[in-house]
């Protein structure tokens, strides 16, 4: 392998090496790839949610609302970040594991997991490793609930990308997993969510 | 009609559902691209241009960033690994799932494991292995070959589909898309429950921070680095950017020009094994940086083609790709991107392949729709002219020779001559002329009246009156 | 460099050499003879090179660039001078200042081959852009469907033929679908892809007759050659006419020469 590595260096040498000169990069500051659609006009929340359900995704504003939509999408087992459990009464007939049991993989219906932050540019839910309680929670479940503070949310994806630290593993998550590879129909829930909520407290 | 290009004969004789398919969804996804990238931007063609200045600075300086990210990496824990040609990322793969008693492998979609042929390799070494993207998936049981660089199984409708599903025991006849993709979701959640390994390309590398990018809709490849142990990314070494930042403009380019959505579903930066609080994820991660080729193209003059993202939008667009399908390209990259990359990728059997680059009306459409800018029409170009110089058949067959012509057109004499003695083809019935290109040009078109020097007569007579 | 770049700081005079384009020189009297008496009405002199031929676009196109290469060499000596080159044709324009820069990367005479190139224009480019006017006074009533050929795409003349045709009295630029779609011409492509090309031209003819225009035009004989010649063979009668033609024509419509 070591012998690769010094192969492909030196191929990459020779080659470059007769270049009379080299493309600068360029300094794209001016231009930065922000979309029309980040309408400047409303608050960061509004546009993130916004644009979250133009993404297919859904939000709900209150415990109230999530309950009552785990409830019309009959599901009423799954798990729940154990550093969130408090935020569903026992009473509202959802039930839940907090520490997840990879044998009930296909049991749980909704899993429950904190977002680290959300960008309102895209609708798009920013999950980390490291604050994320289990990766197949957030991923395995027919629901998806990534739960966020308004506060969190950024504006544009640069400045979710400038925030990433050193956390080894990220998603931007951008409304439920799609699929339009059969005669280019699109199929929400493929492999992830089928439905992807926002939380928002 | 007769023909000796192999992607006109495959055009001529493509099946009409196919073709009907291919030529429908293409358009479909042009249209769309177009329409996101209008009401997303005020220039869009700006972007476009200042992401193929970072990608072309980029490969212009890889020796500096491939080991940069290669240091970031192995501070991230990463075990890096180099392969010089298919056979060594293979024997990678291999060596990495044995050292760890592994057996089984799902697979998020990847054209680098495409171009070296993984799977065969992995399942004659007694591993299974498992691809997770739907239309990765039905090209897998089918034994066919992906006929898009985005979206595989253009090439197939519903009933083909559904005929696959019955004929692998996934349940009875059903070509409803959406029963499908439930049966495959199934399906192959307990592939990735069970998996030792999951495999996944990389996107874009950042050198920066030694982040690998990838960008999946369906989710499966977040699913192939969750429930499994090792993570294996198997990544060309022109998949560099310079920064993290970089990242915001090519993930906003890559998924407007691929599927006209404004960002991937998941774009996941994965820069080593799960944190240590995290139950899920693999232990351990390897990135095989993959050359197969790629050093020479950069040696080439060709090297544009290293900017590529593999967005598929110069398929889409194609008016070849569209006529003729990506299977007429008889390699892993189709269109007009293929029409360049696969040549140069070919090694031994670059002359095989050789005739691809003259599957263009040069149109330019391939151009004004990468995200990276590539000059596919000129690169096509030195491709056609580096054929004819080293005399392959394959490419230069069917196009007439032209040598005979420039010492007419560069003997001014012998043209006014050829000029005045043209008007004898208006006597002639010109469907007997019996040159192959004559006979091609006439089989659908007719002639016009040969007018030679009459201009030039009238310009002169008109200059002394 | 791109296929769509054009050249700054073009030479702008109104004593011009004319390239006629071996295709007009050859089959299309009438639109050169156009070309001359629009640049005529315009104040323009007129020479033209007797040694002229062609471009070299059709060995380049083909991949043999050394042949392309003999004929551009050809081009250049024939064009000496330092007046602007005007070409009725896009694609030849194109030729001119952009492939044959490619065809000579590595050849000592590049700069001459440059220095060509940065005096050469499209027809319509050099009215609009060249000489400064954006409206054409002449008169006429017909609905046409213009093929923009792709060597304008993204260029200065795109812009330069719908601005002048458009400000022509009666004149309507129809809308179709699929406008800036290949005819399928694309030089020897049209013979050694013979199916291919032919399906391209099949779907042009479609979107361009569609909107059942009076006229069908194009800024290019070559794409013209080939679907025209289509056109010809399913006995379609559309009238077809190259740009110089109309801007001709609509001049005598009006009575302006």
């Amino acid at each position: 392998m070591s012998n690769d590595r010094d192969t492909i260096f030196a191929s990459i040498k020779s080659a470059l090496e007769p270049l009379p000169e080299r493309t600068e990069c360029p300094d794209w500051a001016d231009i930065l790839p922000v979309s029309k659609k980040m309408d400047t006009s409303v608050s960061t929340k509004e546009l993130f949610v916004r644009q979250h359900v133009a993404a297919s995704g859904r939000a709900c504003s209150s415990v109230d609302e999530l309950i009552q939509l785990l409830k019309d999408e009959d599901c009423s087992f799954g798990y729940c970040d154990p550093e969130l459990a408090n935020l569903i009464p026992e009473d509202a007939g959802i039930q839940f594991d907090t520490d997840y049991d990879m044998a009930k993989v296909d049991e749980y219906k909704f899993g429950i997991t904190k977002a680290s932050t959300a960008i309102a540019e895209s609708g798009t839910i920013v999950l980390k490793d490291g604050e994320t309680s289990a990766r197949l929670a957030a991923l395995a479940p027919w629901i998806h609930i990534a739960v966020l503070s308004e506060v969190d949310i950024v504006s544009t994806h640069l400045e979710a990308i400038q925030q990433m630290a050193d956390d080894p593993y990220i998603v931007f998550s951008t409304g439920p997993s799609k699929t339009a590879d059969i005669e280019g129909i699109l199929i929400e829930g493929v492999h992830g969510p089928g439905i992807q909520v926002a939380l928002l407290l | 009609m007769k023909s000796y290009q192999p992607i006109d004969i495959a055009a001529r004789d493509l099946n009409p559902d196919i073709h009907k398919a291919t030529f429908e969804s293409s358009k479909v996804k042009t249209a769309k691209r177009r329409a996101i990238l209008e009401a997303d931007y005020d220039d869009a063609d700006k972007l476009r241009e200042t992401a193929g200045l970072i990608k072309q600075h980029t490969i212009e300086h890889l020796d500096k960033y491939l080991a940069q990210a290669e240091e970031r990496m192995r501070e991230n824990g990463v075990q890096v690994h180099f392969a010089v040609d298919a056979d060594a990322a293979n024997a990678a793969v291999l060596k990495i799932m044995q050292d760890n008693g592994a057996k089984s492998m799902v697979k998020s979609k990847s054209m680098a494991t495409e171009e070296i042929f993984l799977n065969p390799y992995l399942e004659k070494n007694g591993m299974e292995v498992v691809e997770t993207d739907l239309g990765e998936f039905i090209v897998q049981i089918d034994d066919d070959h992906p006929s898009h660089i985005v979206t595989p199984i253009i090439h197939k409708n519903r009933r083909d589909v559904a005929k696959s599903f019955e004929r692998e025991g996934l349940g009875e006849y059903n070509d409803d898309p959406e029963t499908i993709t439930r049966r495959a979701r199934k399906h192959l959640r307990q592939k990735y429950l069970d998996a030792d390994v999951g495999l996944t390309g990389g996107n874009f590398v950042s050198a920066e921070s030694g982040r690998v990018v990838v960008c999946t809709n369906e989710g499966n490849a977040r699913f192939s680095i969750s429930a499994n142990r090792i993570h294996i990314a198997v990544i060309g070494i022109e998949k560099l950017i310079p920064t993290d930042r970089d990242l915001s403009l090519f993930l906003n380019l890559l998924s407007r020009s691929s599927t006209g959505q404004q960002l991937t579903v998941y774009n996941q930066f994965i820069s080593g094994p799960r944190s240590a609080n995290q139950p899920h994820g693999p232990e351990q991660m390897h990135v095989i940086f993959l050359d197969n080729g790629r050093t020479e193209v950069l040696a080439s003059e060709c090297t544009e083609i290293l900017r590529c993202i593999r967005c598929g939008a110069c398929l889409n667009v194609c008016p070849v790709f569209r006529q003729a399908g990506g299977h007429a390209y008889r390699a892993v990259y189709p269109g007009p991107v293929g029409a360049v990359l696969s040549p140069l990728l070919a090694g031994n059997r670059y002359p095989e392949l050789a005739d691809l680059p003259k599957a263009s009306s040069l149109c330019g459409a391939c151009n004004e729709v990468c995200p990276v800018n590539i000059p596919i029409p000129e690169l096509l170009l030195r491709l056609r002219d580096r054929a004819k110089r080293e005399g392959i058949k394959k490419a230069t067959k069917g196009t007439p020779a032209l040598g005979l012509w420039a010492t007419l057109c560069s003997t001014p004499a012998m043209w006014k001559t050829a000029l005045s003695m043209g008007h004898t083809m208006n006597y002639i019935p010109t469907e007997m002329i019996p040159h192959p290109s004559a006979k091609a040009w006439q089989h659908a078109r007719k002639l016009p009246k040969f007018q030679g020097g009459e201009f030039r007569k009238w310009f002169k007579n008109r200059k002394q009156s | 460099m791109s296929l769509l770049h054009t050249p700054p700081n073009r030479p702008a005079g109104k004593s011009i050499q004319l390239m006629t384009t071996c295709l007009c020189d050859a089959f299309y009297a009438d639109v050169a003879q156009a070309t001359v008496e629009v640049l005529e009405y315009l104040g323009c002199d007129i020479e033209l090179p007797e040694g002229q031929t062609c471009c070299g676009q059709p060995a380049f196109n083909g991949g043999d660039w050394k042949s392309s290469r003999k004929v551009v060499r050809h081009a250049v000596r024939t064009f000496l001078g330092d007046k602007p080159v005007i070409v009725p044709s896009g694609s030849c324009a194109a030729m001119v200042f952009h492939g044959s820069l490619l065809a000579f990367e590595k050849e000592e005479d590049l700069p001459e081959v440059e220095a060509l190139g940065n005096r050469t224009w499209e027809l319509v480019d050099f009215i609009v852009n060249g000489l400064g006017i954006d409206s054409w006074p002449g008169k006429l009533y017909a609905a046409i469907s213009f093929h923009s050929s792709c060597h304008l795409r993204g260029s200065n003349s795109a812009e330069a033929i719908t601005t002048l045709l458009s400000s022509i009295e009666g004149l309507q630029l129809l809308e179709f679908e699929d406008k800036d779609q290949c005819c399928g011409f694309g030089g020897t492509f049209a013979v050694s892809f013979p199916n291919v090309s032919r399906e391209m031209g099949t779907l042009k003819i479609e979107s361009l007759t569609a909107p059942e225009p009076d006229i069908v035009a194009s800024a290019d004989m070559g794409c013209m050659m080939h679907f025209g010649g289509m056109m010809d063979k399913q006995g379609l009668n559309v009238k077809r006419l190259h740009v110089a033609q109309i801007l001709r024509d609509s001049l005598k419509n009006a009575g302006l020469i």
